[in-house]
């Protein structure tokens, strides 16, 4: 269970929390103006990367604020939790950041030994 | 001590314990040594080790809660307790599964995917039956209450397990500023010290000594926290681990305390030092009761006093054996014979001389070919070194194949194992979270060395002083070992079998079956074999199936790998995990103000969410529920009717941006609306499907009231804070849920006029004055109450909404100023029943989450002239508009006798053959239906494909019985479709 630091409240456990999803993902001011394929891109299509991820969380079970955190979706770690309405800090901050927990494939997932041979 | 003698029962014959005794100390005491059968082949098992690690003593308990499977080796006895042995008919001693083992050839690896393919319907009525009576363990209990409890800790240091390691941890970090949890297992501290006697002394004291005084230490220092029997089970990021107490060891469980404790424990550094596990080896009946590891053989004697056998044979391939040897020889009993794998030369020193000084029957370079017995080992058949196989009757055979550091809990955290050539085993190589390994878990099996691994691990943290604790060892103090997982069998009888996971009865023959057939990928061959996949997960055998699979693979076991360990550690009671949450606990139950009177009138509830809702009021005991909802519907109709909305969702929207933020959530245009007037709104999501339904009154453009359906109050709530944090937070609006603070009265039918002016007669209620989907506050008593016309039945109507506290008195006030008016309250069911005959939609049993407005024919409910609003933009999509979606229409029987089932396939062939043999081609599916009692025939809603163009053509609808019904496709408005009766 993750501890996710809320900017408002401070750390709590990950069951007080609900996962809203990739952060910075802008609403077309003009939906009428955007054809159907970015507009789907809006809709539907998520980046899921394994590694460095901008999500949005809500202490749902807490302030009921929306806020963004930046999380290795490899090992879990929340590199950073900024409000609503910050701008994200770059990437490249982060890349010095532990990459997997038990030093597995960047990409992919499953037995580390399996995987190797 | 006897005046301290324990008295249970096993399998009927009572037996005699000591206080502390397991099930398993207990019963060797008093010579048992056959607890049970086996899980496959019903073969006799015995006591294998002496704790968690336990493969087979696995027995049931019988209590109010017929515990399965509990481990005899840590199930701590108390007076009159009730123990049956498992898996097993007649009796233990006749055993008639036990034919099984004759039927071995057909139980071998992937017997169960290969075996019972067919011939069809086989497995169902012949193969599983069969298997689920003679395969299994323990029976389950038939009802449990629960009475666990859950506890939270946020703490900084967690030590796990209270042994050498543990202690010295907690010695160092005692009177520190860090809050420290100490958990152990067992229910005293101290671990090897008690269980062997490796060491010799500890700061010149006898370890009992030294482990009290600590004890006492760690006590009055105010930082640290001990847990008794209590197992850590699970690692989990970020540092929370959880541990299971139980409460009641020793002694019957109480009624009134909590029996279980789950400990949810969130800290800053973990600290493991949870020991190592004896390994065990394969060879020809493995599984004999009388087999049993070394160091559990040895544990018995110094923690129990149980001397399981005077003369047992001792078969190793390592040094830690040198402790039993001394053991037995202190207390002048005398090994039958000391059979080791490695060469003399090889052979620690200690080991040696022990032997010599006490002329101990000795085996350098030999092995244990196998073992044979009835129902516990009778003889060993050793292969010495020169080849030849030597027969010596015995009763007990003791047995290490290594020792593994328990890294169980340390690769849940994630942490990297490494295979260590030296030591034969994985060990710790790389934490991932803020883990530390102490003692033998990191792979220090040097006791000497302790101290200054403690020292150096623990030193970063503040305020602590360096432990110097003398510790003296008693024999080798380095460990030698010499790889070996299985000796060659000679004999072969169909009885023969050398086992590599003794739990779920897989053989070395089984894992070079499975990898012949090609599973040599470990996590496949886990899975194929079933290895490891018993309760006690392989903890004795789990590496030495790696050994094995490396020799055949040819590969060494590092490039083999090791399976993923998950939590938890070992089995966790559901009674732990369901703490509190049980029975009235396990999820609230939310009842209206009117609940007390609904029960009076008879009402049958149903459960919608957490609410009880009144589903029909059965006039007398034999009214059925087609005949309550059928009269209670005509009553409306022609006369009046009342229904308890108070469970409807309702939220309060205001701020100075109200009006714009509301066009946005809502497909209607609210900006032309009059205040203090309502309209029926559409909620969709971003994807253009409809995801809820409410009325809106505007009361002005900065303040609103939006209701939802009773299952979607919270979730619309939460789609506008997400849309106003994140979307729109330059938006000034606010938004509250209601919900409870508004008991809510449907009063509909053509006499609802009638009564409610009689409720309240200072209100004008004619049409004119109060025209439909308008509303008005008026004071009453000490609050006020809002009246909106609206109605979800087609008849006039009005809801009334009132604070609870004089909800009840009003509704009582409201049947009161009716008694000469026929009033009749409702359930959902005729709510569901009038709403369907109107054509009325509930979302979620008419829609699906795929459904759009025009889907629905709700194109009149799109504002067509606004920029945006959530969902409009999908609404263009390419998918969406075309013109062969299902769209949602009525049916009704050409023949009205017949009535149409819900959920059931509109299609377009009459006749069906039985058995269906090719697809039927589907249009859709019946999403309501009812018996109207006004028409007199049943009504049905569906979504068809292509529907609209379909009205007036007739279909098919299937039945269960697998015939057909014709019906007409017509609009879905069966009453009133004019609204004349709505608006009058
Ligand atoms: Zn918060």
């Amino acid at each position: 269970m993750l501890l996710i630091n809320c900017p408002y409240c401070g750390e709590r456990d990950q069951s007080e929390f609900t996962n809203g999803g990739e952060a910075h993902v802008i609403r077309p001011k003009n939906p009428e103006n955007v054809n159907d394929r970015e507009w789907s891109e809006y809709v539907f299509i998520r980046a899921n990367p394994k590694g460095i991820y901008y999500e949005r969380w809500v202490h749902s079970h807490g302030c009921k604020k929306w806020f963004n955190a930046i999380r290795n979706t490899s090992t879990d770690e929340i590199l950073k939790v900024y409000k609503m309405g910050e701008s994200p800090p770059p990437i490249k901050g982060f890349k010095n950041t532990l990459k997997s927990p038990s030093g597995e494939p960047d990409v992919g997932s499953g037995n580390f030994a399996v995987k190797k041979t | 001590m006897s005046e301290n003698k324990i008295y249970f029962k096993f399998d009927g014959k009572t037996y005699g314990g000591n206080q502390g005794d397991t099930i398993a100390s207990a019963l060797l005491r008093n010579e048992v040594k056959l607890v049970g059968r086996s899980f496959k082949y019903h073969r006799p098992r015995g006591i294998y080790t002496c704790g968690i690690e336990e493969p087979n003593a696995l027995v049931q308990l019988i209590n109010e809660h017929n515990e399965p499977n509990v481990r005899a080796t840590v199930k701590k006895i108390y007076d009159g307790m009730v123990v049956k042995s498992q898996n097993r008919w007649p009796s233990l001693k006749r055993d008639l599964g036990s034919i099984n083992n004759l039927l071995s050839p057909i139980f071998s690896a992937g017997f169960y995917y290969k075996t019972f393919m067919g011939p069809k319907g086989f497995w169902k009525n012949v193969y599983e039956p069969l298997i689920r009576r003679t395969a299994g363990l323990g029976k389950p209990p038939r009802e449990f209450k629960s009475k666990s409890i859950h506890l939270h800790h946020n703490i900084d240091i967690l030590i796990v397990g209270g042994g050498l390691a543990g202690l010295l941890a907690a010695k160092k970090l005692a009177g520190t500023d860090q809050d420290v949890l100490l958990v152990e297992r067992d229910n005293n501290l101290g671990g090897i010290l008690r269980n062997s006697n490796k060491i010799k002394s500890i700061d010149g004291q006898k370890s009992a000594d030294w482990i009290e005084k600590t004890e006492w230490l760690l006590k009055s220092a105010n930082n640290i926290k001990i847990l008794k029997n209590t197992t850590v089970t699970t690692y989990n990021y970020k540092d929370h681990l959880i541990a299971i107490e139980d409460k009641t060891v020793g002694a019957q469980p109480d009624n009134n305390k909590p029996e279980l404790v789950m400990h949810k424990i969130r800290t800053k550094h973990t600290v493991l030092a949870n020991g190592h596990i004896e390994r065990f080896l394969s060879f020809r009946n493995n599984d004999l009761p009388g087999v049993m590891l070394a160091a559990s053989f040895e544990k018995y004697i110094h923690r129990y006093g149980v001397v399981a056998d005077t003369s047992p044979v001792i078969f190793t391939n390592n040094s830690s054996t040198f402790s039993l040897l001394k053991t037995m020889v202190d207390m002048n009993h005398k090994p039958k014979a000391y059979v080791d794998v490695r060469d003399s030369k090889k052979i620690e020193k200690e080991t040696l001389e022990l032997i010599n000084n006490y002329n101990i029957p000795f085996y350098p370079k030999s092995e244990i070919e196998g073992c044979e017995g009835k129902n516990q080992i009778e003889k060993v058949f050793i292969r010495t070194k020169k080849d030849k196989t030597l027969k010596i009757k015995t009763s007990m055979l003791c047995i290490s194949g290594g020792l593994n550091p328990d890294i169980h809990l340390f690769t849940q955290s994630k942490g990297l194992v490494k295979w260590d050539e030296k030591i034969l085993t994985f060990k710790p190589e790389k934490s991932f979270q803020n883990t530390i390994t102490l003692g033998s878990v990191s792979g220090n099996f040097h006791f000497e060395k302790l101290v200054e691994e403690v020292n150096k691990k623990l030193g970063f943290i503040e305020g602590c002083n360096n432990v110097n604790t003398n510790i003296e060892v008693l024999g080798p103090k380095e460990f030698y070992i010499k790889e070996i997982w299985e000796t060659k069998s000679l004999k072969k009888s169909l009885w023969s079998k050398s086992f590599i996971d003794l739990q779920n009865d897989v053989t070395t023959k089984d894992l070079r079956q499975a990898i012949r057939e090609g599973f040599d990928r470990i996590e496949h061959l886990k899975r194929f074999t079933t290895n490891s996949m018993g309760t006690d997960q392989g903890k004795i055998s789990s590496i030495n199936a790696l050994g094995i699979a490396s020799k055949l693979l040819k590969k060494s076991v590092s490039e083999v790998g090791t399976t993923t360990y998950r939590p938890p550690y070992s089995p966790v009671s559901f009674s732990a995990i369901a703490g509190r949450s049980t029975y009235e606990f396990y999820d609230p139950v939310r009842k209206t103000p009117i609940h007390p009177w609904h029960e009076k009138q008879n009402a049958v509830f149903e459960d919608v969410g957490q609410w009880k809702r009144p589903w029909y009021f059965k006039k007398n005991e034999n009214e059925s529920m087609r005949d309550a909802v059928q009269r209670e519907s005509k009553k409306v109709r022609e006369s009046a009717g009342i229904l308890d909305g108070s469970t409807l969702g309702k939220i309060e929207i205001k701020g100075r941006d109200a009006l714009q933020f509301i066009n946005l959530m809502y497909t209607n245009s609210f900006t032309k609306m009059k205040p203090m007037s309502g309209r029926y709104g559409l909620m969709l999501g971003e994807d253009g499907m409809v995801k809820d339904d409410g009325i809106v009154c505007k009361i002005n453009d900065q303040h609103f009231i939006a209701t939802t359906t009773t299952g979607g109050a919270a979730s619309v709530l939460s789609h506008m804070e997400e849309y106003a944090q994140t979307e729109w937070p330059h938006m000034n609006v606010f938004m509250n849920s209601i919900t409870e603070q508004f008991s809510t009265f449907n009063l509909s039918g053509p006499k609802s006029r009638i009564i409610i002016q009689r409720v309240f007669p200072s209100v004008d209620f004619s049409n004119e004055k109060f025209p439909y989907m308008t509303f008005k506050f008026l004071d009453y008593l000490d609050t006020q109450v809002r009246i909106l016309r609206a109605s979800f039945t087609g008849e006039l109507g009005y809801e009334i909404y009132v604070p609870p506290k004089h909800a009840l008195k009003l509704w009582e006030r409201i049947f009161y100023s009716s008694r000469d008016i026929e009033l009749v309250p409702y359930g959902t069911e005729t709510m569901h029943l009038l709403r369907a005959e109107k054509g009325y939609i509930i979302v979620g049993q008419d829609t699906d989450g795929t459904v759009t407005p025009i889907d629905l024919n709700l194109n009149w409910m799109i504002g067509k002239n606004k920029n945006d609003f959530i969902g409009k933009r999908s609404l263009n999509r390419s998918d969406i508009i075309k013109s062969d979606r299902k769209q949602l229409v009525g049916l009704v029987p050409i023949d009205k006798s017949y009535g149409i089932e819900e959920g059931q396939h509109v299609i377009e062939q009459e006749n069906l053959s039985t058995p269906i043999k090719k697809p039927v081609k589907m249009l859709g599916q019946v999403t309501s239906s009812y018996f109207s009692p006004t028409l007199n025939h049943s009504v049905a809603m569906a979504l068809i494909k292509e529907g609209n163009r379909k009205i007036g053509s007739h279909l098919f609808v299937s039945t269960s019985n697998l015939n057909t019904i014709a019906v007409e496709v017509v609009k879905p408005n069966f009453i009133d479709p004019e609204n004349v009766r709505l608006k009058s």
